[in-house]
C-alpha cells in the first residue's frame, strides 16, 4: 500500500476538504451548572471540554498571589480513550504541563487580568477525543468557557492549526496529516487586532513558505472567530430568553 | 455547503490489535464532472481539462479494469474514458505507487481524453459502505451509481459503458438503468473497438500472465485452504452442538461445486437438523474427499445456498429431484475431517497435448480420476507418457493446506482405456472389489469330490443328522442351467392327517469352518459378485457348485426347515429346525415346474429324472411330484394372502419384488411372464427366512443377525404422488398396504409402461433394507417394510451370500442351546456383529453398483460402434419419467436404459418441433411447469412435453477419455416412434439385453482374434461359423445363462 495522498491533484484532502477548508465547529457554551463557566466544542472530530472557576482568591500557597493582576492558571488533561489506542495520562506529565503553559501564555495575553489583583482564574480543559488540532481546539473551547464565566477579555483567542504539503498550506490539520509528519503550526490570534497570542511550530520549514503557512493558519483562525461570535451570540440570545427579558 | 460523515475503518496495528478508528468524511454538493455537456458549468468548476465532446460514449472502467488494463486505456485511440475516483483510490492501495504515478499521468496528461470524477466527494455519488459488504462489492456499487449520477448531470445526453470484470455486476446492474451499460471488458473491446488489433492482443497476454501468475502464486506459497482444527477441538465441538458430524458425500454431476453431509448418529437430534448440510464449493469443503466422515460448521442463514436442479454436463438419472429449485437449505463448511476414506483410484493421466500446456514441471502431472466426484490428483512420475492411455490405480499420500490439489502415487496399470478387460477392472477397484482366484491354502481346506475319489456322506454325520433320504420326495426349482442349487423343498401328508412342508438349505457352514481361511475370504468378499457378463463366487466352485450344491440324485448335508401343517387351514402347528442329509429326486426347472402345475405334462421329456423310467413307474411319479408342486403352491398362496393383508408391496409385479433391494434398476427386470412357480418358490423361501429369524431372535436376542426394511420418508413419495397427478391417478403413500392397492390401481390402460415406471419411482423412493445385529437396534426397528414381516433374515442362499452363512451358524448353536449342549459355534458378539453387518451391507451396495456400472459398460460398448446418423437400431422410441429444468429424462423401454435429453443445448438453443414432428435448435426459451416443460422459440412456435409422453429419441455414445462412457439421448421427434406394439414390448428385454452382450463379448473376442492370427484362413472360417478360437461359442452362452441365473436367483433377495 502506497502511503497516503494528503492532496490529490484534483486539490482534494483525504477526507474531502479543499487546501484551506475548516473541519466542521460545533460549540455549546455553559454546560455545567456548577462552574462559573463551562464550555464544550467539536472541531470535526476533535472533542474537548473546558470549564472556568474565578476570579476567586488564591488557594494553596499566597505567596504564588500576583500583587497587580490576576494569576491565569491553567490545567490540560486527555482522556485515557482520547486516542485510538486506551492509554493512562497521569497528571502533569510533559505533554499536559506543556500544553498548560501555552494555553495560560494565550490567556493572560487575552484576559484583562489586571482588572481582579491577588486573584486566581482556573481553567481546566479535557480532550474527550483527539483528531488533530488539539491546542487550537483547546484554546476555543477556553475562550467560550472563559466568556461564559463572564471574565472580562480584550478579545476572543482564537486558534487553529496549518501545515505544508506540496508547496500548499493546509488549514485545520486532522490527525491523519498530522500523523504524516510534515510541519505544523499552531497559531493563537486576537482576531479583531490581528495580535499573535501564540506561535509555536516543532517542525523545520523554509522561511520562504512560512508567509504562507502563517497566512493559512490566521485566516483559519478568523474563520474560527465567525463561528465562535456566532455560537456566544446564540448563546446570550437564549440566555437573555430565559431570563424573560 | 460541506456535509460532514463519518467513516469507520479497521486498522490493524503493529502489534496485530484490531483498531476501530473514526474518520471524517466531507461530502460537498458539487464537483468538477470535467464534461462539456454539464449543464451549470460554473457552479461544477469545470476549469481543468474537459472530455472532448465529439465520442459516442462515455467509459466507466470499474476498479478491477483500471487495475488489471490499465494499459489498455492508455491507447490514445480510446476516448471519453471517465476514471472514478474510488477506482483510482483500489489502485492506489492495491496496487502499489508506479502503476498509481501511470494513472496519474494520464490524468494530467492533456492528450488523453480522459478526467477523474471525484465521486466519493459529491454527496449525492457517495455511498457508504454497507455492514458485511466487501470492499469489491462496495467499489462496485459505488462506481455503477456515480455512472448513473453522472448520466443523469449530463441531462442523459450521453450513453455510459460501464466496464468490469465482475459478472455479478453485469448482472446485476446490466439492465438497471437505461443509458448505464455494463458489460464485460472484452466485450465492450469487441464491440467499441473491433479494429483495434493491438489492443486485443494486448488483452490476451494480459489475461494470460495474470492466470499463470495465479497458478504460480497457488504452487508456491499461499495456503488454498484453511487449516483443519485439532481433534479435542472438533470433538468438543461436536459434544456442545457447534459442530455437526456426517459423512460427506459428493455430487456426482455437480462434483466440483455440491456436496452434501448426511448426517450422522446423534448430532441430527440435538441441531433439529431434517435435510442434509449443502457444502458449496471446494474451499469449503476443506480438502475432503467423498466418504470422509467430516466435522461441518454450519454458516449463518444468509450464507445458505440452494441446489441446482438443471441438467448437468454430465447428468444421468440423478435422484436429486424432490425439492423446489434452489430454494436455501442449511450451508455449512468443513472444519476438520474426523475418518479419511481414502482408497485406491483409477485415473486417467492427461494426453500428449495437454501434458505440454500443463508448464514446465512435467514431474508432476494431475491426473484424472474416474470417479467424477474424486478431485484431480497430483502424481510425481517420469512415465507420464508411456501411462498415457492405459487405467491406473494410484492412492492419496497426502493432501497440504497449501496445494491445490492432493498429492498421490503411482501403484499399478490397470488396461488400455477402452478395452473390455481394462474396464472391468476399473470398475471392479472403483468399488474397491478385490477378486483374486482363491489361493492354496484355502483350496487345501476344500473336501476333494474327482471322479477317482469321490465324495460320501460319512458315517459320523450319518448318525448326527437326520436322515430324509428314504422318507420324503425333496426336489429343487431352479432357473435352467443353474449349477449353485441352494434351496429345495418338499411336501407330505403325515400319518395323522396333517401336512409337513420342508425347505432345506445347502449346509455351507459344514464345509466353512469359522475362521477358517475360506470363511475369512468369504467374509470380505462377502457376496457374489455378478458383472454382466461374468461372476465372481463367494466361495470355490467345488463348493458352490458341487459338494455345497443340492443337486438331483446325489446325498448331500442340508439345514431344513420343517413345519407341521393343518390339513385344512394350513395353521402351522410346529416347526422343526435341524441339519439334516437329503437327496434331491428332481432338478426342475421353472417353467417345467409351471406346466406340471398346469397339468401340461408334455414336458415330462425334458426331465432327466424321468427319462429312464418305464411308463409305469413314471406315471406314479409324476403323480406324486404333481401333488406335492400343487400342494406347495396352495400352501404359498395360503401364506402370501396372510402377507398381502399386512400389506406386503408388490412393486412392478414379480419383477420388481424381486429387485427391491438388491437393485434400483428398472432395466434389468424379467419381462418374462410371470409364472405361479416364481412366487411359490419365494414364498417357501420367504416363510424359511421368517422362521429362521423368529428362532435366532429367541435363543440370542443380543446378537443376530436380521434384515430390515425401514419405513420409507414420505417426503420422497412426492415426487411419485406427482407423476400420478399428471396421469389422474392417485397414490397413498400412508402406509405399504395402501402403497400396494393404490399402485395396483394406477395402471394405463394404454399405456403399461405408466405402471411400471411409477411402481420403479416407488421402489426408488424406499430405503434399502439392511443387516443389522438385534442388539443394535430396537425391537421395533426390527420390521420389514416391503415384505410386512415383523422380523426378517437371509437363510436360504448360504452359497452366494454370507451373512447367510452367518445366520446357519447361529441357527445350529440356537439348535445346540435348545438340546441344553454346549455351543459350539463361536459366535459374534453383538458389537462385532454389527460391525460385520456394516462391511456386507457395505458389499452388498458395492456389488450392485458394480453390476450396474458393467451393464451401462455394455451398453455404451453396445452402441458405440453404431454410427447413430444411420443406424435404425439407435433410434428409439423413449418415455418421459422426469422434467428439469433444461431438459427431461427419459426411459426408453425397449433398450431398459435411463438418460437425460436436453431441451436447451450449449449453445442458448431451444429445441422445436415442425409441422412434420421433427426437431431443430433454434433460439428460444423454455418454461418449466410441474408436469411438463414448454420451449418457446422466438418465433413464436412452441411445443411441449408432458411427463409420460411418448417422444422418438437418438441413442449415442457420448465418449469420455477419464470417465466411462455415457448413453446421450437426442430427441428427434416429438412423435412416438411407432405405436409401442405389445409384441415387441412383451418380448424380453432380458433377451435383448444378452444379445447385447452377447454382441459387446463377440466384437471383443473377434478383435483380439484379429489381432492374434490375422492371416490364418482357417481361423476365418471357424470365425464363419461362429466358433472362436478361445472360448467356445458354447461357454458363452453359459455366461448368458449366468445372467438369467443372476436375475432370478435374486427372487428371494427381499
Amino acid at each position: 500500500m502506497a502511503g497516503l495522498e494528503l492532496l490529490s491533484d484534483q486539490g482534494y484532502r483525504v477526507d474531502g476538504r479543499r487546501a484551506r477548508e475548516l473541519r466542521k465547529i460545533q460549540a455549546r457554551m455553559g454546560v455545567f451548572a456548577q462552574a462559573d463557566g463551562s464550555a464544550y466544542i467539536e472541531q470535526g472530530n476533535t472533542k474537548a471540554l473546558a470549564v472556568v472557576y474565578g476570579p476567586h482568591e488564591i488557594r494553596g500557597s499566597r505567596s504564588r498571589a500576583l500583587p497587580d493582576r490576576a494569576l491565569v492558571n491553567c490545567q490540560y488533561s486527555s482522556a485515557t480513550f482520547s486516542t485510538g489506542e486506551r492509554k493512562r495520562r497521569p497528571h502533569g506529565d510533559r505533554k499536559s504541563c506543556e500544553m498548560g503553559l501555552q494555553l495560560r501564555q494565550a490567556f493572560e495575553a487575552a484576559v484583562l487580568t489586571q482588572l481582579h489583583p491577588r486573584s486566581q482564574i482556573d481553567i481546566y480543559v479535557q480532550v474527550l477525543q483527539a483528531d488533530g488540532g488539539i491546542y487550537a481546539a483547546c484554546v476555543n473551547v477556553a475562550t467560550l468557557a472563559v466568556l461564559d464565566a463572564g471574565i472580562p477579555m480584550r478579545d476572543f483567542v482564537c486558534a487553529s492549526s496549518a501545515g505544508f504539503v506540496d508547496g500548499t498550506a493546509l488549514a485545520d490539520l486532522s490527525h491523519v496529516e498530522e500523523a504524516a509528519g510534515g510541519p505544523q503550526l499552531a497559531l493563537a490570534l486576537l482576531p479583531a487586532s490581528g495580535q499573535i497570542a501564540l506561535l509555536e511550530m516543532d517542525a523545520r520549514l523554509h522561511g520562504d513558505h512560512l508567509e504562507q503557512v502563517l497566512e493559512a493558519a490566521a485566516q483559519a483562525a478568523r474563520d474560527v472567530h465567525a463561528v465562535l461570535d456566532r455560537v456566544v451570540r446564540q448563546h446570550v440570545r437564549e440566555a437573555s430568553v430565559l431570563l424573560g427579558d | 455547503m460541506l456535509q460532514k460523515r463519518e467513516k469507520v475503518l479497521l486498522l490493524k496495528t503493529f502489534q496485530g490489535r484490531t483498531l476501530r478508528i473514526v474518520r471524517e468524511h466531507y461530502l460537498r454538493p458539487s464537483v468538477p464532472c470535467n464534461s462539456p455537456l454539464c449543464p451549470q458549468p460554473a457552479s461544477c468548476h469545470n476549469d481543468g481539462k474537459l472530455l472532448s465532446s465529439d465520442v459516442t460514449h462515455y467509459m466507466i472502467p470499474d476498479w478491477k479494469v483500471v487495475q488489471d488494463y490499465l494499459e489498455i486505456l492508455e491507447f490514445p485511440e480510446l476516448k471519453g474514458i471517465i476514471f472514478m475516483q474510488t477506482a483510482c483510490q483500489a489502485v492506489q492501495h492495491q496496487r502499489g505507487r508506479r502503476q498509481y504515478n501511470k494513472l496519474r499521468n494520464l490524468l494530467k496528461d492533456a492528450r488523453h481524453d480522459c478526467v477523474l470524477f471525484a465521486n466519493e466527494f459529491q454527496q449525492c455519488c457517495y455511498l457508504p459502505r454497507e455492514r458485511g459488504e466487501s470492499l469489491e462489492k462496495w467499489q462496485s456499487r459505488s462506481i455503477y451509481n456515480a455512472a448513473v449520477w453522472y448520466y443523469h448531470h449530463c441531462q442523459d445526453r450521453m450513453p455510459i459503458v460501464m466496464v468490469t470484470e465482475d459478472e455479478e455486476a453485469i448482472q446485476q446492474y446490466g439492465s438497471e438503468t437505461e443509458g448505464v451499460f455494463v458489460i464485460s471488458f472484452k466485450n465492450y473491446l469487441d464491440n467499441f473497438w473491433p479494429d483495434l488489433k493491438a489492443a486485443h492482443e494486448l488483452c490476451e497476454s494480459i489475461v494470460q500472465s495474470r492466470r499463470e501468475r495465479e497458478n504460480e502464486s497457488q504452487e508456491s506459497h499461499g495456503k488454498e485452504y484453511p487449516e483443519h482444527l485439532p481433534l479435542e477441538v472438533l470433538e468438543a465441538g461436536i459434544k456442545s452442538g457447534r459442530y455437526i458430524q456426517g459423512i460427506l458425500n459428493v455430487n456426482k454431476h455437480r462434483a466440483q461445486i455440491e456436496a452434501f453431509v448426511r448426517l450422522q448418529g446423534a448430532s441430527t437430534k440435538d441441531s433439529g437438523l431434517v435435510s442434509d448440510i449443502l457444502i458449496h464449493g471446494m474451499k469449503a469443503r476443506n480438502r475432503s474427499i467423498h466418504g470422509d466422515v467430516v466435522v461441518v460448521e454450519l454458516l449463518p442463514k444468509n450464507e445458505w445456498k440452494g441446489r441446482t436442479t438443471a441438467l448437468g454436463e454430465n447428468d444421468g438419472d440423478d435422484k436429486t429431484s424432490g425439492e423446489s429449485p434452489g430454494e436455501p437449505m442449511p450451508t455449512g463448511r468443513v472444519v476438520g475431517i474426523l475418518q479419511k476414506n481414502w482408497r485406491d483410484y483409477v485415473v486417467t493421466f492427461p494426453s500428449k497435448e495437454e501434458v505440454q500446456s500443463q508448464g514446465k514441471n512435467a514431474q508432476k502431472i494431475l491426473v484424472t480420476p474416474w470417479d467424477y466426484r474424486i478431485p484431480k490428483i497430483r502424481i510425481s512420475t517420469q512415465q507420464a507418457e508411456a501411462l498415457q492411455d492405459f487405467r491406473v490405480v494410484v492412492r492419496i499420500d497426502s493432501w497440504e493446506s497449501t496445494s491445490m490439489y492432493p498429492n498421490g502415487h503411482f501403484v499399478r496399470v490397470l488396461g488400455r482405456i477402452g478395452d473390455l478387460e481394462g474396464e472391468i477392472a476399473t470398475i471392479l477397484v472403483e468399488n474397491s472389489i478385490s477378486v483374486v482366484p482363491f489361493s492354496e491354502a484355502q483350496m487345501c481346506e476344500m473336501p476333494v469330490n474327482t471322479p477317482e475319489n469321490p465324495w460320501k456322506v460319512s458315517s459320523q454325520e450319518e448318525q448326527e443328522r437326520k436322515d430324509l433320504r428314504k422318507t420324503h420326495l425333496v426336489f429343487s426349482i431352479d432357473p435352467r442351467g443353474c449349477e449353485d442349487v441352494d434351496d429345495t423343498l418338499s411336501v407330505r401328508a403325515l400319518d395323522n392327517g396333517n401336512l409337513e412342508l420342508g425347505v432345506h438349505i445347502a449346509d455351507v457352514t459344514h464345509f466353512v469352518a469359522p475362521h477358517s481361511y475360506i470363511d475369512i475370504e468369504a467374509r470380505s468378499r462377502a457376496t457374489t459378485y455378478y458383472l454382466a457378463d461374468r461372476r465372481y463366487d463367494m466361495l470355490p466352485s467345488i463348493l458352490s457348485a458341487d459338494v455345497c450344491s443340492l443337486l438331483g440324485g446325489v446325498d448331500r448335508y442340508a439345514v431344513s426347515v420343517m413345519w407341521e401343517l393343518d390339513k385344512t387351514s394350513y395353521e402351522i402347528k410346529k416347526v422343526w429346525y435341524g441339519r439334516t442329509i437329503i437327496r434331491s429326486a428332481y432338478k426342475l426347472f421353472y417353467e417345467a415346474a409351471q406346466d406340471l402345475l398346469d397339468r401340461n405334462f408334455s414336458v415330462v421329456d425334458d426331465i432327466p429324472e424321468f427319462r429312464d423310467l418305464d411308463e409305469k413307474s413314471r406315471q406314479t411319479k409324476l403323480e406324486e411330484l404333481v401333488w406335492a408342486i400343487r400342494k406347495l403352491t396352495d400352501i404359498a398362496r395360503h401364506v402370501r394372502a396372510k402377507r398381502d393383508l399386512c400389506g406386503a408391496l408388490e412393486l412392478e409385479g414379480v419383477e420388481v419384488r424381486i429387485q427391491l433391494d438388491e437393485k434400483k434398476n428398472i432395466h434389468d427386470l424379467i419381462p418374462k411372464q410371470p409364472l405361479e412357480v416364481h412366487e411359490t418358490v419365494a414364498e417357501c423361501m420367504i416363510l424359511a427366512n421368517h422362521w429362521v429369524a423368529k428362532k435366532i431372535w429367541e435363543s440370542f436376542p443380543h446378537q443376530a443377525l436380521l434384515r430390515r426394511h425401514p419405513p420409507p420418508h414420505q417426503e420422497f413419495f412426492s415426487e411419485l404422488r406427482e407423476c400420478a397427478k399428471a396421469k389422474g391417478f392417485f397414490i397413498d403413500t400412508r402406509s405399504n398396504k395402501t402403497l400396494a392397492d393404490s399402485l395396483d390401481n394406477a395402471n394405463d390402460p394404454n399405456d403399461p409402461i405408466v405402471n411400471r415406471l411409477l411402481r420403479s419411482m416407488a421402489t426408488q423412493a424406499m430405503s434399502n433394507a439392511l443387516y443389522f445385529s438385534t442388539g443394535s437396534c430396537a425391537e421395533e426397528e426390527f420390521h420389514h417394510y416391503g415384505l410386512a414381516l415383523d422380523k426378517y433374515t437371509h437363510f436360504t442362499s448360504p452359497i452366494r451370500r454370507y451373512s447367510d452363512v452367518i445366520v446357519h451358524r447361529l441357527l445350529m448353536a440356537a439348535i445346540s442351546k435348545d438340546k441344553k449342549m454346549e455351543i459350539k459355534e463361536n459366535l459374534f458378539s453383538n458389537k462385532d456383529l454389527e460391525e460385520l453387518c456394516k462391511h456386507i451391507n457395505n458389499r452388498n451396495r458395492a456389488a450392485q453398483h458394480c453390476q450396474k456400472q458393467s451393464t451401462e459398460l455394455f451398453q455404451c460398448m453396445y452402441f458405440k460402434d453404431k454410427d447413430p446418423e444411420t443406424e435404425e437400431r439407435c433410434i428409439s422410441d423413449g418415455v418421459i419419467y422426469s422434467i428439469r429444468t433444461n431438459g427431461v429424462l427419459v426411459f426408453i423401454p425397449r433398450f431398459g436404459i435411463k438418460g437425460a435429453a436436453y431441451l436447451k443445448n450449449k449453445d442458448g438453443l431451444v429445441i422445436s418441433c415442425g409441422q412434420d414432428s421433427h426437431c431443430e435448435w433454434k433460439p428460444g426459451s423454455l418454461q418449466r411447469f410441474q408436469n411438463k416443460i414448454t420451449s418457446t422459440t422466438t418465433g413464436g412456435e412452441s411445443v411441449t412435453f408432458h411427463l409420460f409422453d411418448h417422444i422418438t429419441v437418438r441413442i449415442a455414445v457420448q465418449a469420455s477419455r477419464c470417465h466411462a462412457d455415457t448413453i446421450r439421448l437426442e430427441i428427434i421427434s416429438n412423435k412416438p416412434y411407432m405405436i409401442p406394439d405389445t409384441e415387441l414390448f412383451q418380448q424380453s428385454s432380458l433377451l435383448l439385453k444378452s444379445d447385447l452382450v452377447k454382441e459387446v463379448t463377440r466384437s471383443v473376442e473377434e478383435a483380439q482374434l484379429a489381432q492374434e492370427v490375422k492371416v490364418n484362413v482357417i481361423e476365418e472360417d471357424y470365425q464363419k461359423y461362429c466358433q472362436t478360437k478361445g472360448r467356445s461359442l458354447y461357454t458363452l452362452l453359459e455366461e448368458i445363462r449366468d445372467l438369467a441365473l443372476l436375475d432370478v436367483s435374486n427372487s428371494y433377495g427381499i
